[in-house]
């Protein structure tokens, strides 16, 4: 019984549901007011410390707003989609590891599914623009499935050269093996990490890759018709998004939440989501300083770019991962 | 199958009302068809209601970015009409305004741009460069938006010392980053890859099609009114024209560029050689001008800016036909857009610096009879001989 409590407690509060929402409205911060500076502007300023809770207050403002169906969107997938999207990222979340070398939820294959949840999130964006029946959402949920064709592939073998040096499909297991030999996956998967971040980008929709809901061009893409509750849920899976394409790549790269630790239970537990934190951030400062300094590629050019140039290099790096197990490094 | 994209009159990628149809076959245009007229204000008749030093005040409000420019073509065309000379110093003090202004709506442009295409970044650094022009103008003038230097028989304000160190100071700084513009825009590979070969316009089709401004000279046409028939001190000032042969949107970007530096120069030459002396002829509020008809034109910074005006011998003009750059780039611009992608209307349309409050047209409809025509020149001729028998 008290475990059964304990489980419910730890996927809705910590380190499940409600942590991963406050942290993701921060990291929104933490990108909005890096951006800001590199653009020479101040970012947000008055609500809280320099502005931090003004990704909370941003929420809260579109929950209280009226909840409007266009007349003739398709009413049932118009309400699904935001529900799905928030719900396949806040699952995916449930799957990296924040406390522990362990996540919450760890199975083999639990990568895969993580995957899938990608998928998901786009499937959501897809009904979510076509139900609307608006051209701009039609048009945006066009090019968000057709880029996420684009960087899909080369995301997964990079997936699969992790995968295939720590010999499982369990993120929490790559993190345990990165634990054991003390080396973080990037020394072997150089490659690997720069086509994550850039694939990152293309599946957070940002510039370069933000051709879905280009602004100038088709209004807000697939999102044009929410308003109010649904559009909240669609930020707050856009945030979490951030928050866990950065936990993704902090676990399969840079041991996830690990690091030196004393060994003492609750002190470790803390450290741990320290680690995971500063890992994570400097992820998005990463991504925050590509986006500030590119413009933003036509479809085109991303799609073939991936196909071109991403694709083969994941290739490739699924084949020194090859060479590097069959001389023994690792 | 063909999709019809209405883009405006309300649309985040125009910045004033104006409406485009867009056949498109998935991302490919096939066709656009333009509309304008959503914004008309009736400024030509309301101009021919009020006295000469009135219609001044008027003409500024013709555009908010170029104002200056045609108050200073009006003031020229009045002068004309009178046959009336302005004092030296008046001219190099409306030079150095002009080409502020020009400075000021280039480097908008650019920002806007560069916003076009999604590069945040630039458009953030390049407005902020753009202050110093507008600090200096608000220096001289007053004001930000519009300037109210130049009136008939001169100019209202003189430029002093202490003014003339600090615009001295504000273009060398401007300069430097110019330069570093310059040198960015052709070689930052995201930018390249949006502009190049982006939205083409053929020298022959340029001519043809009648562009004007930057739009025809990035299409390799050596054609500015400041060089063909100097006005003002631009003979003296030894002004060059800046071209581009690459024919398309990145052309546009650094033929503007090019120009920015070209008037930061006319700038400081203006200022280290005013002469000393009056800056304005004094008129009575209501003069009568002699019948007369003149017609002048200067270059805008979107391109060449004409105005007409017959004078009948009262205070108030018969006729003021004002013709603005960008309706002149309308057929241009859809050209450039056939066989584009859909992500690249934004700044195809942008690179003509598309300034739609000038270019509205008034458009007659008889509902009863389904006739729809617009003013023409032969119209006015015809309404002037009705009125001069000439």
């Amino acid at each position: 019984m008290l475990d059964a409590i304990i489980t419910i407690l730890q996927v809705l509060i910590f380190p499940g549901v409600l942590f991963a929402i406050i942290l993701a409205l921060l990291y929104e911060w933490v990108e909005r007011k890096f951006k800001a500076r590199l653009q020479n502007r101040i970012g947000p300023l008055y609500t809280g410390w320099h502005g931090i809770l003004q990704p909370f207050a941003d929420i809260i403002k579109l929950w209280s707003k009226e909840d409007i169906v266009p007349a003739e969107a398709d009413k049932t997938m118009f309400t699904i989609a935001p529900m799905l999207a928030l719900a396949s990222q806040l699952i995916s979340f449930l799957i990296i590891p924040v406390v522990s070398v362990y996540a919450l939820v760890h199975f083999e294959g639990d990568l895969a599914l993580l995957a899938f949840l990608s998928t998901v999130y786009l499937i959501a964006a897809g009904i979510g623009g076509l139900s609307s029946n608006n051209r701009f959402s039609a048009i945006g949920a066009g090019r968000s499935i057709i880029q996420h064709v684009g960087y899909e592939i080369p995301l997964l073998f990079v997936y699969a050269s992790a995968a295939f040096i720590a010999q499982s499909w369990s993120l929490s297991k790559i993190v345990e093996y990165q634990v054991k030999t003390g080396v973080p996956l990037i020394a072997f998967l150089g490659i690997g990490f720069g086509i994550s971040i850039i694939s990152l980008l293309a599946f957070i929709e940002r510039i370069p890759f933000d051709i879905p809901e280009a602004e100038t061009e088709i209004v807000a893409g697939w999102l044009t018709e929410f308003s109010g509750k649904k559009y909240a849920f669609f930020w707050l899976a856009d945030d979490v998004q951030l928050l866990v394409g950065a936990g993704i790549t902090a676990a399969l790269f840079l041991g996830g939440p690990c690091g030196p630790v004393p060994g003492i239970p609750i002190v470790d537990e803390i450290l741990y989501v320290i680690y995971f934190i500063i890992k994570t951030v400097i992820i998005v400062l990463i991504l925050a300083s590509i986006e500030a300094s590119s413009a933003r590629y036509k479809i085109t050019q991303a799609v073939s770019g991936f196909w071109k140039y991403l694709t083969p290099l994941s290739i490739l790096q699924l084949l020194i991962v090859f060479a590097l197990r069959l001389y023994g490094v690792i | 199958m063909t999709i019809r994209i209405p883009v405006g009159p309300q649309h985040p990628a125009l910045k004033e009302p104006e409406r485009f149809i867009f056949y498109v076959e998935g991302e490919q245009i096939v066709k656009v068809i333009p509309r304008i007229g959503f914004n008309h204000r009736g400024i030509e008749k309301a101009m021919e209601e009020r006295t000469y030093l009135q219609d001044l005040y008027i003409s500024e409000r013709v555009c908010g970015i170029c104002s200056n420019v045609h108050t200073a073509c009006y003031v020229l065309l009045v002068e004309r009409l009178m046959n009336m000379e302005i004092p030296e110093r008046a001219k190099y003090i409306r030079m150095i305004v002009l080409e502020l202004e020009r400075l000021h709506s280039h480097l908008l442009w650019l920002g806007v741009a560069f916003h076009e295409i999604g590069f945040d970044t630039l458009f953030y650094l390049v407005w902020r460069d753009r202050e110093i022009v507008m600090d200096l103008l608000e220096l001289i003038s007053g004001n930000r938006v519009n300037y109210a230097t130049n009136t008939i028989g001169g100019v209202r304000r003189d430029i002093s010392e202490e003014t003339k160190h600090k615009i001295l100071k504000g273009m060398k700084l401007l300069l430097e980053r110019l330069k570093y513009y310059r040198r960015l825009s052709p070689e930052e590979q995201t930018i390249v890859k949006r502009t190049l070969g982006v939205g083409p316009l053929s020298t022959q089709d340029a001519k043809r099609l009648c562009a004007a401004g930057p739009t025809l000279r990035a299409s390799n046409v050596k054609s500015d009114v400041r060089g063909d028939e100097p006005y003002l001190l631009y003979k003296e000032a030894e002004f060059q024209t800046m071209v581009s042969d690459l024919c398309d949107v990145l052309g546009r970007i650094l033929v503007r560029i090019d120009e920015c530096i070209e008037a930061v120069r006319i700038i400081e030459w203006c200022v280290k050689n005013m002469p000393d002396g009056p800056i304005r002829q004094k008129l009575p509020p209501i003069f009568k001008v002699p019948e007369n008809q003149a017609y002048r034109r200067v270059e805008a910074p979107r391109g060449e800016l004409v105005y007409y005006g017959v004078s009948d011998g009262s205070e108030k003009p018969y006729r003021i036909k004002i013709r603005t750059p960008t309706l002149a780039n309308i057929p241009a611009l859809c050209k450039m857009l056939e066989n584009q992608h859909i992500a690249d209307i934004p700044i195809v349309v942008a690179s003509i610096d598309p300034c739609f409050s000038c270019t509205d047209r008034l458009v007659f409809i008889d509902i009863e009879k389904g006739k729809k025509w617009s003013c023409s020149m032969p119209y006015f001729k015809h309404l002037i001989k009705k009125k001069f028998g000439r």
